[in-house]
């Protein structure tokens, strides 16, 4: 296992050195410039050059890149144009709600998708199982976005259950910033949930043919001992890769829907940033994302492990 | 409905609720929606409109613009004092008036302020050139001497845009972007939560100036305890926020969604009117448009009528109108306008022939990030080849836009807006180093003199000149005035709709 986490771990500095040149790459290679867009659209020629230069965008590219992973590899991810602090605390500050967006909507997709895919499979060929299965292709096409607008729609605007959008007022306690999650929550989730449920009704009908299935119904057990203990556990793992994974998309910024909602999250940041060209908060974002969802990746591997003892590091 | 909204939430929540809100002691509170971050809260160095909407609340300058857009005291006591052939003016500072630090404010504070906003603003740098010196002639008086007379001063130092923002000497003595925000205003920075909300509170020792309220001008007094500008990037959010009562106020609404506010309680729209002005404007520097007969060509192809309805669809959100200006203001001339709204193509080609125009591909820069921009820019293209232009339309982000303009080699004409401004020097196109380079000597020389002229008559002959130009070099093409759309909440009163919305004088109902 240590040998394991060790190569892992190898691999992964790798890795993210090659997403940090790429990324560099990538937003310079865009065009825009972020010293325009911060003076806006009265600025001259002149007073953006005075800004590039203020800014060190007017060193050339090498010497902008040698800089840039020296700042890397000292853990110092460099400082917002826009923002004027720190890209780490600008990624901090929206942690915590892209964390609960991230936790709230895998827990209704997982919850949904989950016990409703053991359904459709249990029930193979029935009703039940064609509703299922047209249902979750539907959600499965909808966009979030459009989910997104639909709840505020109905459920804030004309019922006023919940906020139209924000993370909540100054002050705000943790019920009424979760108050706040739910509509984006259920607009994640849904989408999410289809993904899961179809995974896990192939994965079930998969191994409810295998012959411990049948041995274990032959010893006696009742069907949903059968279905839960012996069916369900095997089936778990690809049912398990799509969670991670979209524990891994959902951490890198439900960017849509936290637009549509207005909430201040990593998706958010991301995509204010693009817009602004500023540089260290995209590269930073980015290659912090990156990371965690390699984590994520790892994490999930080594559960395969815990899931099916015939695994092995 | 209510006993069902407040049991949902009792249900659904009460077991997570922890403990009340921080901000629970507050008596009147509003949340505003504006349409993003606005970043470093300088209103000196940094010129969009929404830091100068927000700004306003927490630094003052010696003048504000009273309904008539005429400069009128706001930290000065009175007028200036222009003498010496109008290059020398004495401000008359008021007494009594205290930054948000708690100190007090002298003609030290205003003197650093102004230095500070002649080297960081662009609003300032163009009055720099004309300068000599700033001085204190004692501790409530300041003096600008200038090299030669400059009629917009008094204008400039007036404008929340690029603020001559007055400040303790201290935080004047850097020209670096603020991080600490000590104004004289109404209301002061209590927090900022980027991309979540920027938080002010009314400062108890604020000293109000004198006077009727009048515009940004006259006395001020704030009523709501505390103010709320929440970033709203989306504008069907900042619209649904409205209808739900979750936002007191809404700016820049898109006007396909005025509809939604009809048969409505909570909300009303609020048209904004004088706003802003769209307009192509064109390289003069280098490439084809080069040579005014291919301007004036495409000048004459142009249909800004069905560029406008193409834009707006609804004529109640736009004026076809040629003068710069907009009607009720000083300025305004629709007389001296030639040329405007033609939509001739048989002239366009004649003068494309006549100037030698060989297909060159016209290179235009628009942006969808501007929907109305675009949708402006589509039909120009085919305005433009109906008369025998070659185009390049190219759509850009408009970040990308912003910066490929600097570059004279790669564009010949770009599609922008310009927001009212209360002083015609202030329009970027005016100046030779803004993109599009619109430096003759006529211009220059028209605008010189209009620079110089100090007797408010005279200025309104001699723009008229400047406006004349504009018509007959097309430097750029004015396609019409357009309004903005915002929303306020019904229970909200003294709302003065305006360019720059402000919430002082503003009252809310529980």
């Amino acid at each position: 296992m240590t040998a394991y986490l060790s190569r892992r771990f190898a691999g992964m500095v790798v890795v993210m050195l090659m997403v940090a040149a790429i990324v560099f790459v990538i937003a310079r290679v865009v065009p825009g410039d972020p010293a325009a867009v911060m003076l806006g659209s009265n600025a001259t020629p002149a007073d953006v050059a005075a800004l590039r230069t203020q800014l060190g965008l007017d060193q050339p590219l090498p010497v902008q890149f040698v800089l840039y992973i020296r700042d890397i590899l000292s853990f110092n991810l460099g400082n917002s144009i826009f923002l004027n602090r720190p890209v780490v605390d600008a990624m901090l500050d929206r942690a915590e709600l892209t964390s609960w967006l991230t936790g709230l909507s895998v827990a209704i997709a997982v919850l949904i998708g989950v016990p409703v895919g053991v359904l459709a499979a249990v029930r193979r060929g029935t009703l039940l199982d064609q509703a299922v299965t047209a249902v979750s292709m539907l959600a499965a096409s909808l966009p979030s976005f459009w989910v997104g607008l639909t709840l505020i729609e109905y459920l804030a605007v004309r019922l006023g259950w919940f906020p139209v959008a924000g993370y909540g007022n100054p002050g705000a306690g943790l019920g009424e910033r979760l108050h706040h999650l739910i509509l984006p929550a259920v607009a994640l989730g849904l989408p999410n949930s289809a993904l899961i449920i179809r995974f896990t009704r192939t994965s079930m009908l998969d191994v409810l043919h295998e012959d411990y299935v049948r041995t274990a119904r032959a010893k006696g057990l009742g069907p949903w001992a059968v279905i839960i203990k012996h069916a369900f556990r095997n089936a778990l793992i690809p049912v398990l890769t799509v969670i991670g994974l979209t524990i891994a998309t959902l951490i890198g910024g439900a960017i849509v829907t936290e637009t549509v909602f207005g909430l201040p999250g990593v998706g958010n940041l991301i995509v204010s940033a693009v817009l602004r060209r500023d540089y260290p908060v995209i590269q930073g974002a980015l290659l912090i994302i990156s990371g965690l969802y390699v984590l994520i990746n790892m994490a999930v591997d080594l559960l395969y492990a815990v899931v099916d003892p015939r695994v092995r590091y | 409905m209510l006993q069902l909204k407040s049991g949902f939430t009792a249900l659904a929540f009460g077991a997570l609720l922890m403990g009340q809100p921080a901000q629970a002691q507050i008596k009147s509170a509003i949340d505003i929606a504006t349409i993003g971050e606005p970043g470093p809260l300088d209103p000196v160095t940094v010129t969009s409109d929404l830091v100068s909407i927000i700004t306003q609340h927490v630094f003052e300058t010696l003048y504000a613009f009273d309904a008539k857009w005429e400069a009128a005291p706001l930290l000065a006591s009175a007028l200036p004092t222009i003498t010496d052939g109008g290059t020398l003016y004495t401000v008359p500072l008021r007494t009594g008036v205290t930054f948000h630090d708690g100190s007090a404010m002298g003609a030290d504070d205003v003197v650093a302020s102004l230095q500070r906003w002649l080297k960081a603003s662009p609003r300032g740098k163009l009055a720099a050139p004309a300068v000599e010196t700033v001085t204190a002639k004692d501790d409530h008086t300041v003096t600008i001497k200038l090299k030669q007379p400059f009629a917009p001063l008094l204008p400039l130092l007036a404008f929340q845009n690029g603020a001559a923002a007055i400040m303790p000497k201290a935080l004047a003595a850097s020209t670096d972007t603020l991080k600490t925000y000590i104004g004289t205003g109404p209301y002061k920075i209590a927090e900022q939560k980027p991309d979540q909300y920027i938080r002010m509170v009314r400062f108890d020792r604020y000293a109000s100036p004198a006077g009727a309220p009048s515009g940004y001008a006259g006395a001020r007094k704030a009523e709501i305890e505390e103010l709320r500008f929440v970033p709203v990037p989306n504008a069907t959010t900042r619209v649904d926020g409205m209808l739900a009562g979750q936002y007191q106020f809404a700016d820049s609404l898109p006007t396909e969604l005025a509809p939604k506010f009809k048969g409505q309680t909570a909300a009303k729209p609020i048209m904004v009117k004088p706003f802003g002005w769209a307009l192509v404007i064109f390289n003069q520097k280098t490439g084809p448009m080069t040579n005014p007969v291919v301007r004036q060509a495409a000048q004459a192809a142009l249909a800004p009528e069905d560029m406008l309805l193409a834009a707006f669809g609804d004529p109640t959100f736009f004026q076809l109108e040629g003068s710069i200006y907009p009607q009720g203001t000083p300025f305004y001339d629709e007389a001296g306008v030639k040329g405007y709204n033609q939509h001739d193509q048989k002239k366009a080609a004649a003068l494309l022939k006549q100037a030698g125009y060989k297909g060159e591909p016209i290179k235009i820069l628009t942006s969808p990030q501007y929907d109305f921009l675009y949708k402006m820019s589509l039909v120009a293209q085919q305005n433009l080849q109906e008369a025998g232009f070659t185009v390049d339309l190219q759509v850009l982000d408009w970040a990308t836009l912003l910066s490929k303009r600097s570059d004279p080699a790669a564009w010949d004409a770009f599609f922008t807006f310009h927001t009212f401004v209360p002083e015609p020097s202030l329009i970027t196109i005016m100046n030779p180093a803004y993109p599009g380079w619109w430096d003759t000597p006529e211009k220059k020389a028209a605008l010189d003199a209009f620079n110089l002229e100090t007797d408010p008559t005279k200025r309104v002959a001699d723009w008229k000149t400047v406006q004349g130009l504009f018509y007959a070099q097309v430097p750029a093409i004015k396609i019409g005035a357009f309004y903005s759309l915002s929303a306020q909440s019904q229970k909200l009163s003294g709302y003065t709709p305006t360019e720059w919305p402000f919430f002082w004088n503003v009252k809310v109902s529980q």
